[in-house]
């Protein structure tokens, strides 16, 4: 009777969890939550093929909600850097873009959609760098924007650091140069907290992992 | 209790087993290979899977009823399929069709060579031009390192397959430039008036070019304008030649660019002796531009550009017949050109584009006693709406007219004419398939001075022969008016050529091969028979072309090598019969190579040209322009030191052409009594330009 009950809770709690205790909201955080689970253990172009496929999938279902196309670009964004295939690198990255586009759309003047597209366009750059040297300009300009929009989001900094550190001295760049701009961001993660769970987080270790390349 | 319990778990487990559906399969390709990372989805649900390496997805879905089921993938067109989940297990065979994207389908390319950034079958992009050794950042220098086009001597201007300098014309915006070189010195080339840094892209088509592109019977020279810049920043430049300083000034959905520069060859001239002419005042000039572009909506652009500029020189030439006293010749020149075009889509398919453009180009000064004047001018309209339809198909059609004219004067002589040249074009492109295109144009002309019509029809196909190669055939018959010097004489008829041109490409990620063969046929061209003028010339080209370029091969560094094979014959101007002309060196090769090193920060480049001999008429031998030059040679190298002065970023620049010292010769001017002779040769035999390129308000590169 006990296991009964038991299992009958648990199945019950199942149940609440799947239907009709189940608000739009909480379907979309849980949602969500399964996505950045997802993301945090994906690896290799595949799988980030895997979670950009799940967020748009989340998109096209949450009309409202910018973090789905914001992942979805990030995911389609890694998927594009790991790819070794060169004749779909730019098709990766140019549906990150246009996602992030799609974020920027639902909503305006967020910090966070400008750093991702900074980071989108440096990308593309790396691409062919003789023929798109422009692209640096754009990247550069967006990353401003987003610092603008909000200084205290680390994720800029990081970005502009990495941005620096790939970039030849020659070009303005230099690891010498990016250490500052990742010490920035190495403080202002130790700070940071999101809005919201679901909200984007990421980038401290990536910020750490460049610095322990530097000295 | 524990019955009513149990049977309530039962009934809930199996209420959970049937909404529950698990949906299964595979998805490929009608030829059967496997789609991997597919996205499959059920419309308006987060249900669904990504396919793994063979193709297969499976996932289980809790939504019932008609469903919209999803598939896409990169590479693929997107489909859906209407099913009905009813619980049961459902396995599903997908087939997806490849995407024809823009960037695989085949083009219409024959003849064509496209620069740019990040453009579809980019030859060249605007930092090779800039950066190009021995071109000192000209557009014009840069493309005469393409297959088809003359190497440079001693006369201003592109010569394309056989064709005179006056056969190519440049296209700003699609609109006509009618003098887009700075005045001109005897028996030299003179630059190109327009910056690279105005441009984001470049195409140069040697011929079977567009419809839209009228009165040119060789080549067209397209440019297109820069977008709004990125950002505020400050650019300065000083060569040991000239400076100048450009702004931009960039506000939320527009921009302001305002430029300067100065230039004098007196210093350059000191150094480098002159062979050619003796400078009384070395070319001196003075510019500045004004431009205003604005991002009218989402897809709106309105541009406007106009420029002024002053120059003046003078000089004696050397004079043949009477060695002991030189010819004078002086020269003051002012250019206006303005440039203003809007585009904007009417909706998903149409596209309007407008535009006009004037310019006037003023040369008087002294000519040995004469006393002369010339004032070409030019004001265009023109309108262009496209029809986009299918995947890649459009329709397009527009209109344009032409003033255009020329006025000129010896002392008290005068003269004039006035031409009214209105135009209408209407061309589409037909993707039979992502394999087959073809494009088929129309151009028709009426002219008011020579009170004649003309209608010029264009057609090209390609057919991509596999993934990354590709064959294109294209076919046009071109008109133009003969030039101003001629019209101002008396009205003529258009002169005529008809080209031929068969084409194929290897387009490979970082490697690109193409080779080209051609025959044109001039007639109706313009001939001086004594002192009267008539339309009875004609002439032949044909030849082939062959051009690769590489960024593979040598880490960190590209190179592209060009070879032209041309003959050609014509009987024109004042030829007495069928002869070769000195622009139509029988074989003419380039390379060209760049090396970036980033242990010294610098980039390294070099351009070698090589042209056969060109021939040359000697009243001692009875077969005219029967006696040919040697051959040429040219081997330029630049370096360019990127660095910060200031912390902003800046470029240290040092060019020099001809550092072998090859002495070239690309003619010879016979005295009246054929006894005497003299070598045209290049101003100078060697000549060297170190500069500073500085950009204020930006660390990076960007220009």
């Amino acid at each position: 009777m006990k296991n009964l009950t038991k299992t009958l809770t648990l199945a019950l709690i199942a149940f609440s969890l799947n239907t009709f205790a189940q608000s739009a909201t909480e379907k979309f955080q849980m949602g969500m939550k399964k996505g950045l689970e997802m993301l945090g253990s994906a690896k290799g172009t595949d799988g980030f093929t895997g979670t950009a496929n799940y967020f748009e999938r989340v998109a096209q279902a949450e009309a409202k909600e910018w973090t789905p196309f914001y992942y979805a670009a990030y995911s389609n964004l890694i998927a594009g850097l790991t790819t070794t295939d060169k004749a779909i690198k730019d098709q990766y990255l140019d549906k990150a873009l246009a996602e992030v586009d799609q974020a920027d759309g639902l909503s305006p003047n967020n910090s966070e959609i400008y750093a991702l597209k900074g980071y989108v366009q440096y990308i593309k750059l790396s691409v062919d760098p003789q023929a798109r040297l422009a692209m640096m300009g754009a990247s550069a300009a967006s990353l401003a924007k987003a610092k603008a929009l909000n200084p205290e989001n680390p994720r800029i900094y990081l970005i502009s650091g990495q941005n620096t550190f790939y970039t030849p001295e020659a070009f303005g760049g230099g690891k010498a140069k990016a250490k500052a701009i990742l010490e920035t961001a190495a403080a202002k993660f130790a700070i940071f907290k999101p809005a919201t769970p679901i909200e984007p987080n990421w980038g401290a270790d990536q910020a750490k992992d460049l610095l322990a390349q530097i000295k | 209790m524990k019955t009513l319990l149990l049977s309530f778990f039962l009934l809930f487990t199996l209420g959970v087993v049937q909404a529950q559906t698990h949906i299964t399969g595979f998805i490929k390709t009608s030829k059967g290979k496997a789609v991997p990372n597919a996205s499959i989805s059920i419309k308006n649900s987060y249900d669904g899977a990504s396919s793994d390496s063979i193709g297969h997805f499976d996932f289980t879905t809790t939504e019932k009823g008609k469903q919209v089921l999803v598939f896409s993938a990169l590479n693929f067109d997107k489909d859906s399929l209407l099913v009905t989940i009813e619980g049961k297990l459902m396995n599903l065979n997908v087939l997806m069709k490849e995407v024809v994207n823009e960037l695989e389908a085949v083009t219409i390319s024959a003849g064509t060579y496209t620069t740019g950034d990040a453009k579809k079958g980019a030859v060249l992009s605007s930092i090779d031009i800039a950066t190009l050794a021995g071109s000192r950042a000209d557009v014009i220098a840069a493309m005469q390192t393409l297959p088809g086009a003359q190497a440079a001597g001693s006369e201003s201007g592109l010569f394309v397959r056989g064709g005179t300098a006056a056969e190519t014309k440049t296209y700003f915006d699609g609109m006509l430039v009618k003098s887009p070189f700075n005045a001109t010195v005897p028996d030299q080339a003179s630059r190109g008036r327009l910056s690279p840094f105005l441009f984001k892209g470049t195409s140069f088509s040697s011929g079977g070019y567009s419809a839209q592109y009228g009165q040119a019977l060789s080549a067209a020279l397209v440019l297109e304008s820069t977008d709004l810049p990125e950002k505020t920043t400050t650019g300065i430049t000083l060569l040991s030649v000239d400076g100048g300083v450009d702004q931009n000034i960039r506000f939320k959905n527009s921009a302001v660019i305002l430029g300067g520069y100065y230039y004098n060859l007196a210093p350059a001239y000191s150094v480098f002796k002159q062979q050619q002419n003796s400078f009384i005042k070395a070319p001196e000039q003075l510019g500045g531009s004004f431009q205003y572009k604005a991002k009218t909506s989402a897809s709106g652009m309105f541009k406007f550009y106009a420029a002024y500029g002053v120059s003046q020189l003078s000089l004696n030439s050397p004079n043949i017949n009477v060695p002991a006293s030189p010819g004078f010749f002086s020269n003051d020149n002012s250019n206006i050109y303005v440039n203003s075009t809007y585009k904007e889509y009417l909706n998903a398919s149409w596209k309007l584009e407008a535009g006009f453009s004037y310019n006037r180009d003023q040369d008087k000064g002294l000519m040995v006693q004469d006393n002369y004047k010339r004032t070409d001018k030019l004001l265009e309209g023109r309108a262009t709406i496209t029809h986009y339809y299918g995947r890649l198909s459009n329709f397009k059609f527009g209109t344009e007219t032409f003033n255009t004219g020329r006025a000129e004067s010896l002392n008290t002589l005068n003269r004039s004419y006035t031409d009214q040249l209105s135009a209408a074009f209407a061309e589409t492109d037909i993707f039979l398939s992502s394999k087959v295109v073809t494009r088929i144009g129309v151009r028709t002309e009426y002219s008011s001075y020579l009170n004649r019509y003309n209608v010029a029809p264009r057609l090209s196909l390609g057919y991509k022969t596999s993934a990354a190669s590709q064959l294109s055939f294209a076919y046009g018959r071109f008109f133009q008016n003969p030039e101003d010097s001629y019209l101002i004489q008396k009205p003529l008829d258009y002169e005529q050529a008809d080209h031929y041109i068969l084409k194929y490409e290897l387009n490979l990620a970082d490697r690109l091969f193409r080779i080209e063969g051609y025959y044109k046929d001039y007639a109706n061209l313009t001939k001086v028979n004594g002192t009267s003028l008539d339309n009875s010339g004609n002439g032949y080209a044909r030849g082939f072309e062959l051009f690769l370029k590489d960024k593979k091969t040598i880490p960190n560094g590209d190179f592209w090598i060009s070879y032209s094979f041309l003959d050609s014959k014509r009987n024109f101007a004042n030829y007495p019969v069928l002869a070769t002309p000195a622009f139509a060196a029988k074989h003419t090769a380039s390379i060209v190579a760049k090396q970036f090193i980033p242990s010294i920060n610098s980039q390294i480049g070099a351009t070698y040209v090589f042209a056969s001999g060109r021939t040359y008429v000697n009243p001692n031998n009875p077969v005219y322009l029967g006696d040919k030059t040697k051959s040429s040679n040219n081997l330029s190298l630049s370096l360019s030191y990127l660095t910060h002065v200031f912390k902003q970023f800046t470029v240290l620049y040092l060019n020099a052409s001809n550092v072998a010292g090859f002495k070239n010769i690309y003619g010879y001017q016979y005295s009246a009594d054929g006894l005497n002779r003299r070598a045209i040769q290049p101003s100078s035999r060697r000549d060297l330009i170190i500069g500073l390129i500085m950009t204020i308000g930006d660390d990076t590169f960007v220009r």
